[in-house]
């Protein structure tokens, strides 16, 4: 960020007034899709006036006009990185897991020949909590899962969690959402605070280290009909953004769906995709051949 | 039937491919006729700074709007002054998608896009000039208040000054007070640029 650094003003000087907020508020929405409330307040005033030390800025129009105006984007990224919480856990935003089991699964499976599986991306895998719950939720919720074959692939970025994901080791606070008869069947429990998930359904995921801004790394990616990328595109700048939504268009069937986090839109990345509007969620799908987005 | 792995591995096997990976080669493939091939051409030719004039080239002619969107992504991605002379001619388009895309493409590219603010704001043509200021609004770059404070202190189309009004309203600091309230005197008769200015002059203050 290029504020010259001077000597620390005392803190409370910088303080954040309720035009500052609301200033704030709609920037960091437009760029990130992530809307603060104001019961947020003290939360974001918090991690504002750190970024306004951080940097030397003496106040929030000095801190904002930079962040405004800065080339690299970098310091929007740390700003980014400081307002959300990176946590994962088992059936996450499940509500996105009724939607593949309740409508995206059922209108895919009209459109393919009759025997042809269904394949399922999720990206990122992170310490594998997504994959398997994915794979669960099929298990338990899809009743076509006895009539079609699925295929899961996750991948991450990062090697250790990918190994994590294999390992299949998961705290009390992770697993902390799944139904008692899901955690019975599907995990064993070790010691008082670890439940290790079951080899099944770790042979069941094929796991895979991928940069979503390498067209080398996604065009192994083909023929995808579901893929699940949820609160990845937020730490991404706008050109890295752009440039993972054209590599999931790629990666998908026409007709192919996309779930993104519930902070995070594709009409403000790309204007490849068509809204879907199902009862449990909003997702994206790629337009079938012939069609408009 | 139930969770499966193919075997070996499910990922895409490599194809032989009609046209070859290199520069050249993905020149071609921007004419193939099939617009899958296009748009694949398109993203790989991100990674060739030379390409810059073919990917504009392709999107005056192209008609697919997923092959546009790719064109557009690996223009941005370039980022080159002559990735920024290739879209500066579709600020001229009468389709609005091209325009829209350019501006989008022109914004993610600051200090390529710079050097030819000045001469964009001098354009003859108005509507170059209004999505100018609008590309101001996205750009990320130091300069843009000094553009903005010219658009308002000399500006002569009313429409252009409205539209970097607009911009100064979200953007702007103390600094711009004196030339917001010069642009309010210099079109005195106008309904619009009085409210428009009196809006940003009061944001700014109250902040």
């Amino acid at each position: 960020m290029s504020i010259a650094l001077r000597s620390a003003p005392a803190r409370a000087a910088r303080v954040v007034s309720d035009a500052d907020f609301q200033k704030f508020r709609e920037f960091f929405y437009r760029k990130t899709g992530i809307h603060f409330d104001d019961n947020k307040r003290y939360f974001v005033d918090k991690r504002l006036v750190d970024r306004m030390e951080a940097t030397g800025a003496v106040d929030f129009r000095e801190y904002f006009v930079a962040l405004r105006f800065e080339r690299e984007g970098q310091e929007l990224q740390h700003l980014v990185n400081a307002m959300t919480v990176n946590e994962t856990y088992f059936l996450r935003e499940a509500y996105q897991f009724d939607c593949m089991s309740n409508n995206i699964l059922d209108e895919l499976v009209r459109l393919k020949p009759r025997g042809e599986r269904l394949r399922i991306w999720s990206i990122p895998s992170s310490t594998g909590e997504e994959p398997y719950s994915i794979a669960m939720h099929l298990l338990e919720k899809w009743p076509g899962i006895d009539a079609h074959d699925v295929e899961i692939l996750s991948s991450d970025i990062d090697t250790q969690v990918l190994d994590a994901a294999q390992r299949g080791v998961y705290s009390a606070r992770s697993v902390a959402n799944l139904p008692k008869s899901w955690l019975d069947k599907y995990f064993t429990r070790r010691g008082e605070h670890e439940w290790v998930i079951s080899r099944d359904l770790v042979a069941a995921v094929e796991f895979s280290r991928v940069n979503l801004s390498d067209p080398a790394d996604t065009r192994r990616f083909r023929d995808i009909d579901l893929i699940f990328c949820r609160n990845l595109l937020i730490y991404f700048d706008d050109q890295s953004r752009r440039a993972a939504a054209e590599a999931m268009y790629d990666a998908l069937r026409p007709g192919g769906f996309v779930c993104l986090g519930h902070s995070e839109s594709m009409s403000r990345i790309s204007a490849l995709y068509r809204v879907r509007r199902f009862a449990d969620a909003m997702v994206y799908q790629k337009p079938l051949n012939g069609e408009a987005p | 039937m139930a969770l499966r792995k193919s075997n070996p591995s499910p990922l895409h096997p490599v194809q032989p491919r009609q046209h070859p990976r290199d520069l050249l080669g993905l020149q071609q493939q921007l004419g193939d006729a099939d617009p899958r091939q296009r748009r694949l051409a398109a993203r790989d030719l991100a990674a060739h700074p030379q390409a810059a004039l073919s990917l504009g080239q392709a999107l005056a002619a192209e008609t697919d709007g997923a092959v546009r969107e790719a064109l557009f992504t690996s223009l941005a991605t370039l980022a080159s002054e002559a990735a920024v002379q290739s879209l500066l001619p579709l600020l001229r388009s009468e389709d609005a998608t091209l325009r829209n895309g350019a501006i989008e493409a022109l914004a993610a590219m600051p200090q390529a896009v710079a050097p030819c603010v000045d001469g964009l704001l001098c354009d003859p043509d108005p509507d170059v000039r209004i999505f100018t200021v609008n590309l101001l609004g996205e750009l990320r770059h130091a300069s843009v208040p000094g553009w903005l404070v010219q658009v308002l202190r000399h500006e002569t189309h009313v429409n252009v000054v409205a539209a970097a009004l607009e911009v100064v309203a979200e953007v702007g600091s103390s600094a711009e007070l004196p030339a917001l309230r010069a642009a309010r005197d210099r079109f005195d008769d106008d309904a619009f640029i009085q409210f428009a200015a009196d809006l940003a002059i009061s944001r700014i203050e109250a902040a």
